[in-house]
């Protein structure tokens, strides 16, 4: 995952000019401009020290050809040397330790206003893009970002040596420097050409290792059925094949990556022999010295290898500044939902009232339609009807998870949008179908709502609910590790750790949308008590699944496609013999008790 | 490929290409390297012949320096220095690419077959071994970690054993000028190793901080986005704010620390020392005439040499230190030892289908007890629906028949023998059992269906298919029976991945059905559909069922109340309903 699932685009990625672009990342780097001039000065310093080594050698020979050698001589020259190699060392130690600090800073910052950006922002982008793609841009893209500061100093290191280098050599004798630099971009094409031929080879490659990693996942969790069955010779061959042809795939893309370095060896190696046998030339007809010979001959190599770092700089480069331009874009991304005032609620009553309301996700898919319902202080209302007839988003619409586009939400008579969200939402306990627990302890994903709660009172709570047994049966009581999600909890502990998370917080609005799970029958029992604790102070809403929950409803709206189609409770709605009643021939039937006596009977037909 | 006998403690064995030797780590990846030996041998001769060429380019260079200060320089003679400098690297680099791609080839072979090795090993181990280990740890084992093994010899040795032999290149072609001239390149090798040596140590640690705090930040923020509503339903945005920022603070601190650890890499600074330390050297050496500037400056660049060991080093060595602790968890899940064995002469005969349980007592691990004090009867052809609420022990109870685990004390008799006196075989083959997740293939859902019985016609899988209710749905995919599980989106919810596996049991007939039922319907039609195929399944064997459903236990023949590893009430639904509160409470509106 990471780092290709990021780069896929999303709706709401926008383009950046690239003035922008710079703009917004140089904003980040304004901050640091202290550091940033220090690894300016300790790069240049390298480069130059890097250029310069090579020449202090060179110059040092013509000088030992010429006459005599004094100690003096060796001293300073191999001093020289010393005091360059400690400064190069040392210098490289500042750009590290400074660069380092940087690029962690920066992406720290850049990390931190991602997720600031994305957990402010409303349900309706977090259901539209996948919480995977978000995480890698908070991540892997800030990290991909930090990459390229990097790659992007060393790669102008390289380079401004590079062209000190090249002006010392025009400057030396231009017709030998000329040679080599024909050479360069005669690399740089091979290069090229090359990485293009690598890089269809690695794509090819790496569709079929996902191939083969995904047989092999596969044969890995196919094994415990396989022996359920003895079919251990078919699982085994299935493997084998896929084994197989991963090496196969392997061996091929290792030919590919194996033979770059060895070319552009042989390559420097036959320029090398052709600057010694045509540099000795221009020595004898005494263009150049031998000090300046051996510089051309030394210092070959370096124009050789940035060309290898050069080629690849500006793709690069271009993945580096995409990083950017994800990051920014969620940072950037529009909230739907906005609030025009922040009144702080208190001790909400749980009046709702919607009027009139128009709501869709997309613009051309309507969920509700001039919908009007008026839910009383108190009130317990199950909403039911097959999926899609709209009975999520009125709960959804009333958490202010979405924002609406036309009409009136009010409670306790004031518009919602005019109420501070967080206070709001204080007020509420939303329990969604598929609960949700952090890794930490029960008691922590209690507290989640009410980080003040203490435990007295939790236990208190938790004991009203079938005299604490599920307490009990968890491994460690309070203090058992649910694991990352909640795994570790069964989905009936899960929704009884939702809901007591609801009753600590004693909300004045209350809205759960059923899960469909399978529950054992006793912690059902536990979990119907709960409900009941919550359901008898509290204005309810309850997108219902199960027979018990409609039953306990003081009312029941029908919904078909956005509206009410009908209501009132249910022994009324089924002596209507309408909607509900087929509705609950669908739905409810079977989780009745007469169903349960008669279950036999009906299957043996 | 061969099934092993009693001796062997494995349930099942292939033959491998080798045997290897599991005794440590490096050992065993030592067994497994010397079966690549040809291409070690290339790999090898490719590194030292690269790295003995290399040093022809100095020498060669002194060479032609030396003609050209003569008075009258032969053109021709440093032609052929050209010469020989060229062909010679035209040569290091065929062999250069030998050393690559034979390291290359050695790599991929290794994954191979540690692969094959571990996977044929996974094959032979026990069903208790394989409960009790996540899929998701297996997979990362014969994915990640047999790759991290390649990457140990490509790039990982590829490069030690490469740049190694640039560390040894001055030791010989220095004194080939005068004898003390290895002094230098022997002081660098000595305090090179002390220095790599000082600072992977202090390194280790702080990357290994820097890959929990990311791990720690990661872990957090996928948490809080999936989970985005309830921190709006909370209300606490702000708190998981801080809370990103306090672990990205941290990441960022260890980053911080770790850039200042690496930016103090003393091989560097040492390799700086040695070029001007060999280089006075040699110069005095030429002051005192003896030796000649050419050797200076061959000297010089051989001593350059050393520059490739020194940085290349630390990405290579880590690279060693990742695939040496990946093939010890490798060699860790192959060593795991399995409890159960085959039990070939064990009694095996057709089974009728009564169960008892006596005294049984069960733990994993020997810590706590999962089952205490078990004792239960059941008659050939019984229903018996098992409930309780998660974590009394349901699914414990029932993985004691068929030996997928072991009891602790007490006994289990099937048809009146100890299972443990079963031929495991007999036993397992007679047993059906049904998981709460049913695993399918990505084949088509007819394979999947006759995955039990592979001579199976396509009659009888429809005819089975049809016994489980399953004929309908399937029938109602543009393939049918060929369509592939998996391909295009193509998912199937958990009813009906039951059903599949009902099918699958309908065919193979076992004498004793185990069905950890906790699948829910959405509508009475599909729990129709479901209860008509259980209770069609449970005709004609005994069938145990851990279930939810109340008609289920209604209808059960007995009904077997778990509560925290122990029977809290048994009986028929008319027993316990008089009998067990908490019973009664459930079958109340």
């Amino acid at each position: 995952m990471g780092f290709f699932s990021g780069l896929a685009a999303e709706k709401y990625d926008r383009q950046y000019s690239d003035k922008r672009l710079l703009n917004r990342i140089f904003d980040y780097f304004k901050k640091q401009s202290n550091s940033l001039i220090v690894i300016g000065i300790a790069l240049i310093v390298r480069s130059i020290i890097e250029a310069f080594n090579p020449v202090i050698v060179a110059r040092g020979l013509d000088q030992v050809t010429q006459q005599e050698i004094s100690l003096e001589f060796i001293f300073i020259l191999s001093g020289i040397i010393l005091g360059l190699g400690i400064l190069s060392w040392f210098a490289n130690l500042i750009y590290r330790r400074f660069s380092a600090k940087i690029i962690a800073v920066i992406i720290q910052q850049l990390a931190t206003d991602a997720f600031k950006a994305s957990v402010r922002q409303d349900m309706s982008f977090h259901d539209s893009f996948q919480s995977g793609k978000i995480v890698s841009r908070i991540t892997s893209d800030t990290r991909e970002f930090g990459q390229l500061i990097t790659l992007s100093t060393d790669v102008l290191m390289q380079l401004i040596s590079s062209i000190i280098l090249a002006v010392i050599l025009v400057q030396t004798e231009w017709r030998l420097a000329l040679a080599i630099f024909i050479l360069v971009p005669l690399l740089f094409l091979l290069v090229m050409r090359y990485r293009h031929v690598a890089r269809k080879i690695t794509r090819e490659g790496m569709r079929a290792m996902a191939n083969v990693n995904a047989t092999i996942k596969e044969t890995v969790s196919g094994i415990a059925i396989a022996k359920n069955f003895r079919q251990e010779d078919k699982i085994y061959d299935e493997f084998e094949d896929a084994n197989q042809t991963s090496f196969e795939v392997n061996i091929k893309r290792g030919f590919a990556l194996s033979i770059v370095f060895p070319v552009l060896r042989t390559i420097g190696g036959i320029a090398t022999a052709l600057l010694v046998y045509f540099g000795a030339m221009t020595v004898t007809e005494g263009f150049v010295t031998a000090g300046a010979w051996y510089l051309f001959l030394s210092t070959l190599d370096r124009f050789l290898f940035p060309v290898m770092s050069l080629s690849s700089f500006w793709t690069n480069v271009q993945t580096g500044l995409s990083a950017a331009e994800r990051i920014f874009a969620l940072i950037d991304a529009k909230h739907s939902v906005e609030q025009i005032d922040s009144i702080f609620p208190r001790n909400l009553q749980g009046q709702i009232d919607m009027q009139s309301v128009d709501f869709s996700y997309t613009p051309d898919e309507p969920v509700l339609e001039d919908f009007s319902l008026h839910i009383e202080p108190g009130e317990t209302l199950a909403l039911v009807g097959h999926t899609g007839a709209g009975k999520t988003s009125i709960g959804r619409l009333i958490a202010r998870f979405y924002e609406f586009q036309d009409g009136e939400i009010l409670i306790d008579g004031k518009d919602i949008r005019r109420f501070d969200l967080v206070a709001l939402r204080r007020q509420m306990g939303i329990v969604s179908q598929v609960p949700f627990l952090f890794s930490g302890t029960v008691e922590e994903n209690i507290q989640y709502g009410c980080p003040v709660c203490n435990r007295p009172e939790l236990i208190r709570i938790a004991n009203q609910i079938g005299d604490g047994e599920w307490l009990e049966t968890l491994p460690n009581g309070l203090n058992t590790e649910v694991g990352e999600r909640g795994s570790q909890l069964s989905m009936g502990q899960r929704q009884l750790v939702a809901l007591m998370r609801v009753l600590i917080q004693r909300p004045s609005i209350f809205i759960l949308d059923e899960a469909t799970a399978s529950i054992d029958p006793f912690t059902e029992k536990q979990i119907q008590t709960a409900l009941e604790l919550i359901l008898s102070d509290t204005t309810s809403i309850l997108i219902a699944h199960r027979l018990s929950t409609v039953k306990s409803s003081d009312r029941i709206l029908v919904m078909r496609q956005g509206e009410i189609i009908e209501e009132g409770n249910h022994s009324a709605l089924m002596a209507q013999g309408e909607h509900y009643a087929e509705l609950y021939n669908t739905y409810f039937r079977h989780q009745s008790l007469e169903y349960v006596e008669e279950a036999k009977k009906y299957v043996r037909k | 490929m061969t099934t092993s006998t009693a001796d062997n403690i494995t349930e099942f064995s292939f033959e491998t290409k080798y045997e290897t030797n599991r005794r440590s780590p490096s050992l065993w990846i030592l067994s497994h390297a010397n079966h690549q030996w040809p291409w070690i041998l290339m790999a090898l001769i490719g590194a030292i012949s690269n790295a003995a060429l290399a040093s022809v380019v100095p020498i060669y260079i002194g060479r032609a320096f030396n003609e050209i200060l003569t008075p009258s320089p032969s053109l021709a003679l440093i032609g052929r220095f050209a010469l020989i400098i060229g062909l010679s690297q035209t040569l290091r680099g065929i062999l250069q690419f030998g050393r690559n791609f034979g390291f290359e080839i050695i790599a991929q072979n290794i994954e191979k077959y540690v692969r094959q090795e571990l996977y044929v090993n996974l094959l032979g181990k026990s069903m208790t071994f394989h409960n009790l280990q996540s899929v998701g740890d297996l997979m990362a084992r014969a994915t990640n970690d047999v790759r991290e093994v390649n990457y140990m010899f490509s790039p990982g040795f590829n490069l030690v054993i490469g740049s190694l032999n640039f560390l040894f290149i001055p030791l010989i072609v220095g004194p080939s000028f005068h004898i003390s001239l290895i002094a230098t390149p022997a002081a660098f090798i000595i305090l090179y190793v002390f220095a790599l040596w000082h600072y992977l140590s202090i390194l280790n640690p702080i990357t290994t901080e820097v890959r929990q705090n990311f791990g720690k930040m990661n872990s957090r923020l996928s948490e809080a986005i999936d989970g985005v509503e309830v921190v709006k339903g909370s209300a606490q945005e702000e708190a998981e704010i801080q809370r990103f920022r306090s672990n990205a603070v941290d990441y960022r601190d260890a980053s911080i620390e770790q850039g200042k650890v690496e930016s103090r890499f003393l091989p560097m600074l040492l390799l700086g020392i040695t070029m001007a330390v060999g280089l006075a050297h040699a110069l005095f050496l030429l002051r005192q005439g003896l030796i000649n500037i050419g050797d200076v400056i061959a000297y010089f660049g051989t001593l350059s040499l050393l520059g490739f060991p020194t940085f290349v080093s630390i990405f290579a060595y880590s690279q060693i230190s990742l695939g040496f602790a990946s093939a010890d968890r490798i060699l860790d899940l192959i060593k795991t030892e399995n409890k159960l064995d085959q039990n070939t002469e064990g009694y095996a005969q057709p089974i009728k289908g009564a169960i008892k349980f006596e005294n049984v007592f069960f733990s994993y691990d020997d810590q706590e007890h999962i089952l205490e004090n078990i004792n239960l009867e059941i008659f050939p052809g019984q229903t018996v629906a098992i409930v309780g609420q998660t974590g009394s022990g349901k699914t414990s109870l029932v993985k004691l028949i068929n030996r997928t685990f072991d009891v602790n004390e007490g006994r289990i008799l099937v048809d009146g023998i100890d299972v443990r006196d079963w031929y495991l075989e007999s036993l397992r083959n007679q047993i059906s059992t049904i998981e709460q997740d049913v695993f399918l293939f990505s084949r088509s859902i007819a394979d999947n269906i006759a995955f039990g019985k592979q001579d199976a016609t396509r009659e009888e899988v429809i005819e089975a298919a049809k016994e489980a209710q399953a004929h309908e749905f399937i029938k109602s995919f543009d393939n049918g029976y060929e369509t592939v599980i998996g391909e295009r989106g193509m998912t199937l919810s958990g009813g009906q991945r039951q059903r599949l596996a009902l099918a699958r049991a309908f065919l193979t007939s076992p004498h004793i059905l185990i069905l950890d039922d906790s699948t829910s319907a959405i509508d009475s039609e599909t729990e129709d559909r479901i209860q008509k195929a259980i209770f069609r399944a449970a005709e004609g064997r005994t069938t145990l069922i851990i279930t939810h459903r109340l008609s289920q236990i209604r209808w059960a023949n007995l009904i077997v109340v778990m509560r925290k590893g122990k029977i809290a009430a048994v009986g028929t639904h008319e027993e316990l309903m008089e009998k067990s509160k908490s019973y009664r409470q459930i079958f109340r509106e």
